[in-house]
Order: C-alpha cells, then structure tokens, then sequence
C-alpha cells in the first residue's frame, strides 16, 4: 500500500535546480541566510503551527484510541472497564494467543515480510545496478517496466497476479509462494528506485580509481561500490518490510487457507464478517509495535551507516519513510 | 487437483468442446452464457428428487480406514459458522490439527474452490450449488459406514430430494430467513416490506448478502413465493425494488445482523434465524433481550432451507473428513455447536424445548426455531437453470455494486 | 605487449562487462517479466476468453486470433447502455477521489509547509509525528475510525455531550462523506512524507530573493513556493489518486452500501462471482486504458529524470 513515489520530487526538483546533483544529495544552503529568513517567516507562523497541531490530533488520536482500548478488560470501544491483557493473552478463545486465526495472521505476516525482504533486496539492488550499468535499449525498457509497477494500481496488478497464477504459473500455488511471489514484484521497485538514485549521486569516479589500481570489475563493484551502497539498500529492507506488513490487496488475493491469511487480511474478514472486537485492536497494536521497531532500528541504523556524510536527523526520518 | 486437471475433467464430463470450438467465430460465447447449453445439470426439486452419480474416477472411500495420523483437517466455513470448541475436541479425539478458514458470500467459496488451488477437506455448501460441485467432482461420494449418526437427523435427511440417499452430503443446519428489528428503536409492524417503510430509520437498515435471498426478499414483498423463478420480468421488478432502498434508506448490505442487531448499529436487519438466535451474547451493556425481534411469516411462507457438510475431493483427509461429519452430527456435540452457532442442527433429539429447557435459546426468540412442518409450509432457494440464474445474479449485482 | 592488443582489450573488457550488468538485471528482470508483464497478459486472455459453463468460470484463450470481445462489449453495455450499472460507481469514483486527493492535498500542504520552512529546532520532533502515522499499517488506521464511529462510538458520544444535531447518526450506514474522509485518512500520510521531502527541498535563497525584491509573504507564496513545488504536487496526487481509483476495501469497511459503492467493488465483486471474473477482468483492463496516459506521464517522466543524472 505503501505507494510513495521517491523519484518523483528529486527528479521533478533537479531539472529547476541545475546545481543539485540529485535527490537526497541536496547542497546545503548558506545556513546564515536560512536562518535569517526562517526568524523573519516564523513569527507569523501561528496559524500554520495551530493547524498542524489539529492535523496532528486528528492523525494520532484515533489510533491512540484503537491501542487503548486493546487493553479494555470489556468489549466495549468506548467504555473504558479497566486494564486488562484479556485480548492479548488470558482471554481463553478469543484473545491473539488462543484465536488461531489471529497468532496465525501474525506469524504470516511475518512470514511474508521476511521472506519477502530477503528475496527482493538482493534482486532489487543488482537489478538496479544492472540497469545503471548496462545502457542499452534493453535495459531502458527494463527500468520502464519496473518504473511503471511502482505506479499500477494494487487493484489491478493483484487481479493479474491471481489470474497468472491459476491459469498459467502452476508452479506458484495460492498461498505463500503466490503470496511472496507477488509481494517481491510489488516492492521490486524500492530497492531499484532508491539503490539507483544514490548510484546516481556516486557517480563512476570510485569505481573507475579502483580499476586504475587493478581492481576487475566484480572487484571494484564489490568492495568500493557495495559499501558506499549499504544505506541505501538498508532503507530499502526497511521499506520492503514495512510495505509488505502494511499490503492488503495483493495478500487478499493471493492467500488461501487461513493459514496463508495475513494480519491485515484477517482484519479485513474480520470486520466484513461483524466480528470487529477488541482481540482485532490487540493484533493491530502488536503489528504496530512491530511496525515501529522496524522503523527505530531503520533509523538508528540508516544513521550508523551514513556517520561520515553531513546528513541530518530529517533526511534519515524521510529516508525510511521512501523520501 | 490443478486447475488444468479439473478443465480437462469438466470438459470430459460436459460437451465443453462444443463453446471451445465456437472460440473463435463470433465471440457470443465470451461474456454471456447460451442460454440450454448448461442446463444439462439436473434440477432437483421436492416433487423431482435427483439421485446424483458416483464417477469412476471420484471414487468411495473403503470402509474401515484408519483416521489419517498428523493430519491438518481444513475446513472452509462461513464467518462465525461453526463452534471451535467442537472442531478442538474432535482433534482431540483423533488427534489432528485443524484449520477453519472463513468465507463471507457463497459466491466468494465457489470462486475461490473453482480456482483449483486450495486443498479443503470440508466444505459447507448450501443446496442450490452442490449439483455444480458434484459435476465438476470436487465433492468425494461418502462412504455411510463412517457416519452411522445419520440415524440422529430428521428422517427425511435421510434421503433428501436434493442428494437422494445422501450419497454426497448430509445435512448441517436448518434455518428461516425473516426480519429482525430492534423492538425498542423500530415502531413497525413486521413483515417483508419492513425495509421499505423505513424512511425514517435511514442508515440503519441491512440486507442479507447473498443474491438468493435479496431478490427472494424484493419477490416476496409482492407477493410471489416462487423463489426459484425464471421470469427476467419478475427478477428485474425484484432488482428495482431493491435499487429504491438506496435513496430510501441508504440500504446496506452484509452478513452481519448477528452482531449489528444486538449492538444497534441496525435496527432493521434481513436476517437468517440462526444468526438472531445467539443475539443475546452479542448483546451491548444494559440491553434487555426483548429488544430484538425476529420475523417469519405466521401461515410459514418464507425461505427455509437447510446447508450442507460435504467432504472435497481436494482434501488430503478423506477418513478424518468422513468421521468430522459423523461427530458434528452426535446430538452432544450438536448442542455444544449450536450454542455457540445459534443455528440448529435437523436432528430429532434437538428440539425446541430443549433448546429452552437447556437455556440455550431465550424463549423471547422462539420464532426462530425450525420445525419439520415449516419445510412442508415454506419455500427453498433451489438450483436454477443456469441461464436464470445468470439473470439472479446480473440483476443483484447491479444493485448490489451499481446504484 | 602490442599495441594492437592494447588497443583491443578495453572493447573486449566491455563487452565482457555488459554480460556482467546483464547477469546482474537478469533476476529482477525475469521476475518483472514473469510477474508483471505476463499477468497482465493473462488478464487480457481471460477478458477476451471464454466461460466454463458448468462451473462459470473463466477460461484464458491464449491465441489472440480466438479473442472474443463480448465481455468488453458487456462491459461498455453495462457502463453506457440503458441498464447500465457500472455508470453511478464510475462517476462516484472520481467525485470521491477527486475529493478526497483535493481535501488530503489542502490538508497536507500546510502542514508540509510549516514543517519544511518554520519548524525551527522542533523539526525532528514534527517530523517524528509526521510520520508516524505512515508506519501504522491501512487496516489499523481504518480499524481505529470503526470503533470512534460506531453506534456507540467516541464520536457520537461526543456528538450528544455538545447537543451537536445529527448525533445518533449511524456514521457508518452508507454515508459519502465517511468514505470520503476515511480516503482521506487512508492516503495522506503516504502524501505528506513526499510533500515534505519537496517543499524542503526548495532553496530558502529564492524565498529570501523574492522576499529582497520586494514581494510580500502571500505574494512571496504564491509567486515561488507554489510554482516551484507544482511537480511535488503533481507527484503526490498520484500517490493518493492511483491507489484510490482502486479502494474497495476503505468503501467495504466504512459503508458496504450499495449507494456508495466505487469502481474497484465493482470489480472485486464481479471477481467473486462465479461466472463474471472474464467482465472483471475487461473492466480492471478498461481502468488500466484509463490510467495508462497519466501512469506513462509519470513513468516516462520518471525514467527521463534519471537518465539525465547519469
């Protein structure tokens, strides 16, 4: 679901400031004028600050909410009857643990995510790469393709998918394997879009000072490139990660038994069939925990590998949010 | 099986041939089915029981097979369909896995088994869709040895009109399809035409999802209990019925009125029986039971219908899946389902005064009760000739999804 | 060593090195090929198919020359003819989308705005919040809006202690406006991050330089910042339009009324219907034809930028 488009801006961007290499590789202004005229700007800001404020109630409390009442001892959504880990844990049919469905829904989410990560991110960066590398026709076409995946609607890419997989590729039954498989097509593009615009920012200076000295080819890829590279392709696992707990349509399509049903499928079904409840916030809120140490560990080591560049808080934040 | 193996069957078994080879000519066989080509299915109807066969290559099992050891029974099931309490003493009992994966519309089951893909051992079909399951053999034949519990049902199960001498189903749960209402919010006189005098509760009225049973509702508000009709001018009147309920109501539509109509987010619910009759755990704080009405027409004329336990030819268990039946239909293990499920089971032992003896059924919900003379007094939602059928669904679907 | 060889060895290590970008594409190709460009394949041969009668399913016809038009022809009957009912879902979904990317943009732009040009020190904390919502996934966001909107939910409750009329509204009985709104919450956190990321982007220099030349704060707005992120507005609103032109799931969760129904229920419907999956299939492909115009502005556009940086 996580359709953000990364390219777009710094692509859009370049072409009206000439002097910025590319996207997320921005020259930082003279710092004594910026700050002169955000003084100036800031002290009318008021209304701006007010109506982010608002925003920002309006985007986190509800979800605030739905996490609180996980914790309601009754299955009630707006009476608060006291704490409890009911629909976590003691809860004996209905709570995360003891519902079937649900654990199973976690454990498939993860599942997906994972294998998902593994397989796109390798594919995905030497995919990029290749592309870069390989000028021809072929491989301009080839960027298209993955170019335009990125933008297709789910819908219809989820509806191709399941018919391939049921009238042609028999070899990738409903369920997981569909499921990955999907999946891997789906988020190809991150760790494309993004390994591509940093080597783009890298330029051949590098790899071409390694060859003077010797190095073959594979060499200089391997042991000057692939370094310079490991930012990026780290914000792309964690954006692939976070795109696959975050999928719906494709899953939904692609998944069989309730095995193979993912946490937000099984949201879905749940809520379509009348049983929206407390153990579904419960499940949610766990996914989110989840969710969020993706992103603190995405953080933490986005900044860890990028010590030595002059980047700042915001550009690590907006790295692995797909910016 | 893959999808390959059952086009080849299907078309071994029906003279598919004949519309492959018409591919290419005028493209009348792409979006619209011709009309008699299909129809060689058998209808079955009270009055012309069908007796389905058995194929060579669809086997019985044999008698006297161990239960399949380490085994995951899969079992594919509507929403809130089935008790999981049951499901979990059975593995107990032969000591396997399960597995319940839910469906909300019997359109979505048949689609997705259609696929080919997706290896359930038991299924619960309503009557209207087994003959279509049966010809494509994705139903295994059952072997009566492992289901002697069948001497528990109501005797006319046990050679129904529609599966005559049970060859390939038995018999799950019997219900009415009525009305249900909120007493204390809702001030109307019960009946059929309920949702179209409901302007006044506009945004809380739901139908049933389910193409069979919103069009059966739009004919009986006029007056026609022929709800296997095959008259386009009659289904399409239905249709647009239906479509005024939009801008009368904002109608909406799911399968939801065991939970909505107890926690009040509708007042007027198209409902199954069986889904009212566990209203009271679903009930909100602080609301009485006497709330909620359930509906079915005092001379009986309503849609009655009984689902199905039937046994997939895709399923790797078939012994576990043939002693799953037999132990769904021990009278025990029926009422511990239907507490839960609210639907009841047609066995002779399970009767209504039990039901409220056993406090299992609040005796504000009677009306929801089945008895073998509402099957003589009522209609059944039956198979229909395909081509009709594909006007049923063409005209709920453009009410369902256009309007 | 000769010269000629000297010579030779560079042309022949190029050679050799395309074979090795060549490896290096080749799985993301093979998979891209398989899996994207083949479905779609697969999606046109099921559309131009035929229909297994007994089970009414879908059978692809694989050879174009057997193609058969009649569910494109039911289609465009079922949404321009005189029963049409695909027509109200159609017009709905691009009111509704319109909407909702209109509403999501007026939303985020300020508060893009504010956080890109005068969050001063507190930035990383705005931005934290910002983007929080982002990792929270689609089904939780919605989740928490059914349990505030519910009979008994926050909101009504809310509605009834300020004696606000229209309390007691059954927020989720088939109401446009919760669609719209839950679109909206749905789609602007993916927004907000790419229209931060431009509006950061913009050199404070040309704000300040409009500002020496004399334009004031509105016109300074107006005259720089707005044009100068025309192209980060145009790329969000394809974040936001895309994937709403084909929400079903939003719809089906907050109304699961027929009178707010949307193109892609339309779809998902025909595809869980047995004998309607070929019409499914020629309506998603009719939407794909819709989209293909700005999908390929986009793509080409996209391809075209980073081609340039090389």
């Amino acid at each position: 679901m996580a359709v953000t488009l990364p390219d777009a801006t710094g692509a859009a961007g370049e072409e009206l400031f000439a002097p910025s290499p590319a996207a997320g590789a921005r020259t930082p202004p003279a710092a004594v004028r910026r700050s002169s005229i955000i003084a100036r700007l800031r002290r009318r800001a008021v209304f701006l600050e007010t109506f982010t404020w608002l925003y920002l109630i309006w985007s986190i409390i509800p979800i605030g909410i739905a996490v609180l009442f996980s914790f309601n001892s009754g299955k009630a959504q707006a009476t608060w009857q006291g704490f409890s880990w009911r629909w976590y844990v003691t809860d004996p049919t209905q709570s995360v643990l003891h519902n079937a469905e649900l654990h199973q829904a976690f454990v498939q989410t993860l599942v997906l995510a994972g294998l998902t990560t593994l397989i796109t991110v390798p594919i995905g960066v030497a995919f990029a790469i290749g592309i870069d590398r390989w000028r021809t026709r072929t491989a301009s076409a080839l960027n298209f393709v993955m170019i335009f995946s990125f933008v297709v609607p789910e819908l219809l890419l989820a509806i191709a998918l399941f018919f391939v997989v049921t009238d042609l590729l028999h070899f990738l039954p409903l369920g997981t394997t569909a499921e990955v498989a999907g999946l891997v097509v789906w988020n190809l593009s991150w760790p494309a879009i993004v390994v591509r615009s940093r080597l783009v920012t890298i330029g051949r200076v590098y790899e071409e000072a390694a060859a003077d000295l010797g190095a073959s080819r594979l060499k200089a890829l391997w042991r000057v490139l692939m370094p310079m590279l490991m930012p990026a392709i780290f914000a792309s696992a964690v954006l692939v990660f976070a795109g696959v707990i975050d999928d719906f349509v494709i899953v939904e399509q692609l998944s069989s038994t309730a095995a193979t049903q993912p946490v937000s499928v099984a949201i879905y079904s749940n809520v379509h069939g009348g049983l929206a409840g407390p153990a579904l916030n419960a499940l949610a809120t766990l996914m989110l925990v989840i969710s969020l140490v993706v992103a603190a560990i995405g953080y933490v080591g986005y900044r860890l590998m990028t010590r030595g560049e002059r980047k700042n808080t915001a550009e690590a934040l907006t790295t692995i949010a797909g910016m | 099986m893959t999808r390959r193996d059952f086009l080849t069957k299907a078309g071994a078994g029906l003279a598919l041939g004949g519309i492959l080879a018409a591919c290419g000519s005028n493209g009348s066989g792409g979006g619209t089915t011709p009309s008699g080509s299909g129809s060689s299915l058998p209808l079955p109807r009270p009055n012309r029981p069908v007796e389905w066969p058995i194929y060579s290559d669809d086997a019985i099992i044999k008698s006297g097979l161990k239960p399949e050891t380490g085994a995951t029974l899969q079992i594919y099931n509507w929403v809130a369909y089935i008790n999981e309490a049951v499901v979990k003493n059975f593995c107990k009992k032969y000591n396997c896995k399960y597995s319940i994966t839910t469906f909300n519309t019997m359109s979505e089951a048949i689609a997705k088994l259609a696929s080919g893909q997706v290896n359930f051992d038991i299924f619960f079909p309503t009557i209207d869709v087994i003959g279509q399951l049966i010809e494509t053999k994705m139903m295994r034949p059952l072997n009566h040895s492992y289901i002697p519990n069948i001497a528990n049902t109501w005797p006319d199960y046990r050679n129904p009109f529609y599966d005559q001498h049970w060859r390939y189903t038995v018999p799950y749960s019997i219900y009415t399809t009525g009305m249900a209402w909120r007493k204390d919010k809702v001030d109307l006189a019960p009946g059929w035409d309920m949702p179209w005098q409901a302007a006044k509760y506009r945004g809380k009225v739901a139908l049933l999802d389910d193409y069979r049973e919103g069009i059966s509702l739009a004919l009986l508000k006029r007056g026609i209990t022929d709800v296997n009709t095959t008259s386009t001018a009659q289904i399409q009147q239905a249709g647009k019925d239906l479509g005024e309920l939009t801008s009368l109501v904002d109608i909406r539509i799911d399968n939801n009125d065991y939970t909505e109509i107890p926690d009040g987010n509708t007042w007027i619910h198209h409902a199954w029986s069986g889904d009212i009759a566990t209203a009271e755990s679903y009930l909100s704080k602080g609301t009485s039971i006497d709330t909620i009405g359930y509906w079915f027409p005092s001379d009986g004329k309503g849609p009655v219908a009984n689902d199905l336990m039937a046994v997939l030819k895709t399923g790797q268990n078939p012994v576990l899946s043939h002693l799953f039946l037999n132990y769904l239909l021990d009278v025990h293990n029926a009422f511990e389902n239907y507490s839960y499920v609210g639907y009841m089971q047609p066995l002779t032992a399970v009767t209504p005064e039990k039901l409220i003896a056993d406090g299992l059924l609040p005796h504000q919900l009677t009306s929801t009760v089945v008895r073998p003379s509402d099957f003589r007094a009522g209609v059944e939602e039956l198979e229909l000739p395909l081509s009709a059928n594909q006007v049923w669904e063409q005209t709920w679907n453009s009410f369902a999804k256009g309007l | 060593m000769s010269i000629a060889s000297r010579v030779a060895r560079p042309a022949s290590e190029h050679r050799r090195a395309r074979y090795v970008w060549a490896a290096l594409a080749a799985p993301g190709a093979v998979w891209l090929i398989l899996l994207f460009v083949i479905p779609f394949y697969v999606m046109l041969a099921v559309a131009a198919g035929q229909i297994n009668l007994l089970f009414q399913t879908s059978v692809p016809v694989w050879n174009p020359v057997h193609w058969s038009g009649a569910n494109f022809a039911a289609i465009w009957h079922d949404l321009v003819g005189p029963s049409s009912y695909i027509g109200p879902p159609a017009i709905r979904t691009v009111v509704y989308t319109a909407m909702a990317s209109a509403l999501s943009l007026v939303i985020a732009y300020p508060v893009a705005y504010f956080v890109a040009r005068y969050a001063g020190r507190r930035k990383t904390l705005f931005l934290v919040l910002l983007i929080a919502p982002f990792w929270v996934s689609y089904m939780m966001r919605m989740l928490a809006w059914i349990d505030l909107l519910q009979q008994g939910g926050y909101v009504n409750k809310a509605f009834a202690f300020f004696h606000v009329p229209g309390g007691g509204v059954n927020f989720l009985g088939g109401q446009a406006v919760t669609v719209v709104l839950g679109l909206v919450y749905g789609y602007i956190p993916y927004l907000i991050v790419v229209l931060y990321a431009g509006l950061d982007r913009i050199d404070p220099s040309l704000l300040e330089a409009a500002r020496d030349l004399g334009c004031s704060r509105t016109k300074t707005f107006l005259r720089v910042t707005l044009p100068l992120s025309r192209s980060t507005i145009i790329a969000g609103s394809f974040i936001t339009v895309l994937p709403m032109l084909g929400d079903y799931y939003t719809n089906q969760l907050l109304s699961a009324a027929p009178g707010t129904t949307m193109i892609g229920n339309v779809i998902e419907g025909q595809l869980g219907q047995p004998g309607e999956q070929g019409q499914g299939a020629a309506l998603a492909l009719l939407l794909l034809v819709v989209l293909l115009v700005p999908m390929l502005y986009y793509s080409i556009s996209t391809a075209r930028a980073s081609r340039q940086n090389i």
